[in-house]
């Protein structure tokens, strides 16, 4: 019985023309999607109208149920809808939810803390930074990440999260047969592996800008609360934090820079009263949460013993200097998570060392680990 | 009655000695010129008729026959009006025969039998005097030209009648007709110096821009500067010629040739004595670049040989015509291949680019740059792959604030980097003496190890610098002939591991933008 309920299920979200709302109206007026199925001309004119009545039409028309829906299973691609057991139960209590979810790997769980962290995509060095201490503190504490796989923060978060021996679940705005962005194909298949790609689209729908609109409502649906590290003042992750205060979702936002513009965004929700997100550990235990296995506090990483993080937990994103000689060290402080060049380094120099000498350090360090040469002539300090 | 006179005609920048003879015979009355000869030498028949017609000069209707041997090399050029005008007047016997015998002739004719100016004049007179002829009778606008090279007498002449007092006048006279022209090539050489105009104190600011161009100079570095619009990259890019090493006369010899093969040589001037500088427009066709065209001539990198070649905004240029320049690169020349003959055009010149860093022009600021990394990307790849491989050395210039404007800090001059310049290149002439190669920026990739030897310290030095920075065996190479250079700039005969870093900040990478 069941599985035939997926059957219908399946027919009833292939349905071009006939969204999440049309399906809420069908459901009330007939019962379930094989009455739906079975649902006279007459009883589906009280809800369609023409055309999707005519598109409903042609696809029954043509559609196999039993072969179609074992076409899924030869895929690997699961497939819950509303109602159904595995069906993620976040997304019951959100408006507009969508009506089925096909899925690679797994879903998220329920009784597990989950955080979406979103944010720019082409975020800054600081950015990056934080969003990967947050992807690896998540995953090291259990808590599941939810995001959009998408390049910059999403990425960065996720696969961190990963790394850390954590759990991440991707929603995409494409089918979830299809990797987007080509980019982050091995963040694709190790979310596989560990955690999940959802989508509300059909398998082989290519992605479109119209799609991520809904699939953000999906990301912030399936999380406990929202983390935003960098946003623009006008941009996609400010339409989401929309849509998660819609959903009755704790918003936690990392401050920035005012001279940077990638955290105009960010500091304005602070001052709309967003949460303030001052360190991972912070964040985590403002949520109530203190994750259950996985907690590890001797995590060994080669840089994680360089990080100088003080008791408080917070990040400095700087490391410990005492290795480096004085003339190092003295560079190695006028540094820091913006790109600066090399001529500048030299001119806040307190005592003048000749340029090419500046220029040998700042190689040095990077060989080292503490600074990166992110072009030709900028260096900025190395946050991992 | 039968005559031969000498002359030349050009194989790219080389030249060839032909023979122009004519023959006049009884019969009814024509004028033919064979030999393998292009338009604008058949036209010289026209020309000449009329001049010598012009001149006072009377031609008896008869059969004329004129050849230019070896007659299936194709003539190019007007050069040969004025010697077939002397085939003719001495089969005519305006003069005794034999009086132009081991003399060489060249010069375009005027309707008013003017002697006018031609193309390559000093690569024929080379070419003469390495034969053995004495005498070179050019026109007057060209004889600076021919004047340098020794063991020849070069006359310059203005019409035909002038020409052919001399001829008739005994030996004794002829001197004082047409005086035969010497220039000391030393005496061209110690005139102007370039940074007279364009100095490199006039530069504020880009410090490490100037020492990357200090450096690029003194090894033959080919060099990539990256900035915004504005930032200074074309400033910097006149000035390196100012302060490379001035032009040897064999340097020079090489690319007057080439100049004068061109047709651009000033009137009176004798050599080139400054290295050239060369910058065409990002819409420049890829036969312009390199040479050829119907009517093969020499192309902007060969106008640049042994000087620079400065390509301003390297993304804008068409993608074929930068593949074109993969050979030249390589082997410093280029080929022209032609029906009926195959010739090369000299090509050695220091690469120098400039390009903005995304098509905004301000990454990695991102306060200004809203470029996406995919935009970067394809702005980036459309810089050809072969000309980023030859690029050694790369530099980011920055706004100019002003700060730096307003500074007044005292910036080394052109004429103190010149010296510098100097010294390395004394190292560079010791290291390579005997071999194939001139300069640091020369070395194959291979060889590199060859003449950058590294001790103990300095190899595990760059084993770190290879893994921790993830370098390729191409980018290590170039590393080690840029650290090469500074330690020559520095006096040092051992490359040593501040050295090896330096030129590691400067290392090329497509990676960065990403």
């Amino acid at each position: 019985m069941r599985q035939e309920e997926a059957y219908y299920a399946y027919w009833l979200s292939s349905l071009p023309g006939i969204g999440n709302r049309t399906i809420e109206r069908l459901m009330e007026t007939c019962g379930s999607a094989e009455q739906i199925y079975m649902a006279s001309e007459a009883e589906l004119k009280q809800v369609l109208h023409g055309k999707q009545l005519e598109s409903l039409k042609t696809v029954k028309r043509a559609w196999k149920l039993e072969e179609a829906y074992e076409r899924l299973i030869t895929q690997k691609i699961g497939f819950t809808w509303q109602g159904s057991e595995n069906y993620p139960e976040r997304l019951c209590h959100i408006p507009d939810a969508p009506f089925a979810l096909f899925y690679k790997g797994g879903l998220p769980q329920s009784e597990v803390p989950a955080v979406a962290v979103i944010g720019a995509r082409e975020c800054s060095q600081y950015g990056s930074y934080v969003a990967a201490e947050l992807g690896k503190y998540l995953g090291q504490q259990g808590i599941q990440v939810i995001s959009g796989m998408a390049r910059g923060i999403d990425g960065i978060s996720q696969e961190e999260a990963l790394k850390a021996g954590g759990i991440s679940f991707g929603v995409l705005g494409c089918g979830v047969d299809i990797c987007y962005p080509e980019a982050n194909r091995g963040l694709y298949e190790k979310l596989l592996q560990r955690g999940g790609v959802l989508s509300s689209y059909l398998p082989g729908t290519l992605p479109a800008a119209r799609n991520f609109p809904p699939r953000n409502r999906i990301v912030s649906g399936l999380c406990d609360a929202v983390v935003v590290i960098e946003a623009r003042s006008r941009s996609g992750t400010l339409i989401t934090v929309d849509m998660a205060l819609e959903q009755g979702k704790e918003v936690y936002v990392v401050p920035g820079r005012v001279t940077d513009r990638l955290s105009d965004g960010c500091n304005r929700l602070l001052k709309q009263g967003a949460g303030v997100f001052l360190s991972p550990q912070d964040f985590v235990e403002e949520l109530g949460e203190l994750g259950k296995q996985q907690k590890n506090q001797e995590f060994q990483g080669g840089s994680v013993n360089r990080m100088v993080q003080n008791k408080q937990g917070e990040l400095s994103g700087k490391a410990r200097i005492s290795a480096l000689s004085e003339e190092e060290q003295l560079i190695y402080r006028l540094l820091d998570f913006s790109p600066q060049p090399i001529e500048k380094i030299a001119g806040r120099l307190s005592e003048s060392i000749p340029l090419s000498r500046v220029s040998m350090i700042l190689i040095r360090l990077c060989m080292e680990g503490y600074a990166v040469q992110i072009s030709p002539g900028r260096f900025c300090v190395r946050g991992q | 009655m039968y005559s031969t006179v000498i002359s030349g005609t050009l194989l790219g920048v080389q030249a060839c000695l032909v023979s122009v003879e004519a023959d006049i015979s009884p019969g009814l009355p024509a004028f033919q010129m064979v030999g393998s000869l292009s338009c604008e030498v058949r036209e010289s028949r026209e020309r000449v008729w009329a001049a010598l017609k012009n001149a006072g000069l009377d031609i008896p209707p008869t059969h004329i026959t004129v050849n230019v041997s070896p007659a299936d090399l194709k003539k190019e050029g007007t050069a040969l009006d004025l010697p077939i005008a002397v085939a003719i007047l001495e089969a005519l016997e305006y003069f005794p025969q034999g009086t132009a015998d081991n003399m060489l002739f060249l010069g375009e004719l005027g309707l008013n039998g003017e002697v006018k100016r031609v193309r390559g004049v000093l690569p024929i007179v080379r070419e003469a005097a390495g034969r053995g002829v004495k005498e070179c009778i050019v026109p007057r606008a060209n004889v600076a030209e021919g004047a340098v090279i020794p063991d020849i007498a070069v006359r310059g002449v203005s019409t035909i009648k002038e020409l052919l007092d001399f001829l008739q006048a005994g030996s004794q006279e002829r001197e004082g007709i047409l005086p035969a022209h010497r220039i000391l090539a030393k005496k061209l050489f110690g005139k102007r110096r370039l940074w007279e105009e364009n100095d490199f104190a006039q530069v504020s600011g880009q410090e490490s821009a100037k020492r990357a161009a200090l450096i690029a100079a003194a090894g033959f570095h080919n060099l990539l500067m990256v900035g915004p619009p504005g930032a200074g990259k074309s400033m910097i890019a006149k000035r390196i010629p100012g302060i490379m090493p001035p032009l040897t006369l064999g340097e020079s010899l090489e690319v007057t040739s080439v100049v004068s093969v061109a047709g651009l040589l000033k009137e009176e001037q004798a050599l080139v004595t400054e290295r050239p500088f060369q910058s065409p427009h990002h819409t420049i066709s890829q036969a312009a670049l390199t040479g050829g065209g119907s009517m093969p001539r020499p192309g902007v990198i060969s106008l640049a040989h042994r000087g620079v070649l400065f390509l301003d905004e390297l993304p804008e240029f068409q993608r074929n015509v930068l593949d074109s320049m993969r050979q030249p690169l390589e082997e410093h020349s280029v080929q022209v291949s032609r029906v009926n003959a195959n010739f090369s055009y000299p090509a050695d010149f220091m690469l120098v680019c400039a390009m903005n860093p995304c098509p905004c022009g301000y990454y990695p600021n991102r306060n200004q740059c809203r470029c996406t990394t995919q935009q970067i990307k394809k702005y980036m790849s459309r810089v050809s792959g072969p000309i980023l491989d030859r690029i050694d050395l790369c530099v980011e210039l920055h706004a100019v604030d002003i700060s730096s404007l307003h500074n007044g800090k005292r910036a080394e001059s052109s004429k103190e980097l010149r010296e510098r310049v100097e010294t390395a290149r004394m190292w560079q002439e010791k290291r390579f003496k005997g071999t194939k190669y001139r300069f640091n920026g020369d070395i194959s990739g291979a060889e590199a190890e060859k003449y950058c030897a590294l001790g103990k310290q300095e190899r595990k030095c760059m084993e770190e610098l290879y893994n921790t920075l993830q370098l390729s065996a191409r980018v290590y190479h170039r590393i080690l002939k840029v650290a090469r250079t500074i330690a020559d700039l520095a006096g040092e005969e051992a490359i040593k591991e501040e050295h090896l870093l330096e030129a590691a900040c400067y290392r090329p990478a497509q990676d960065y933008w990403i």
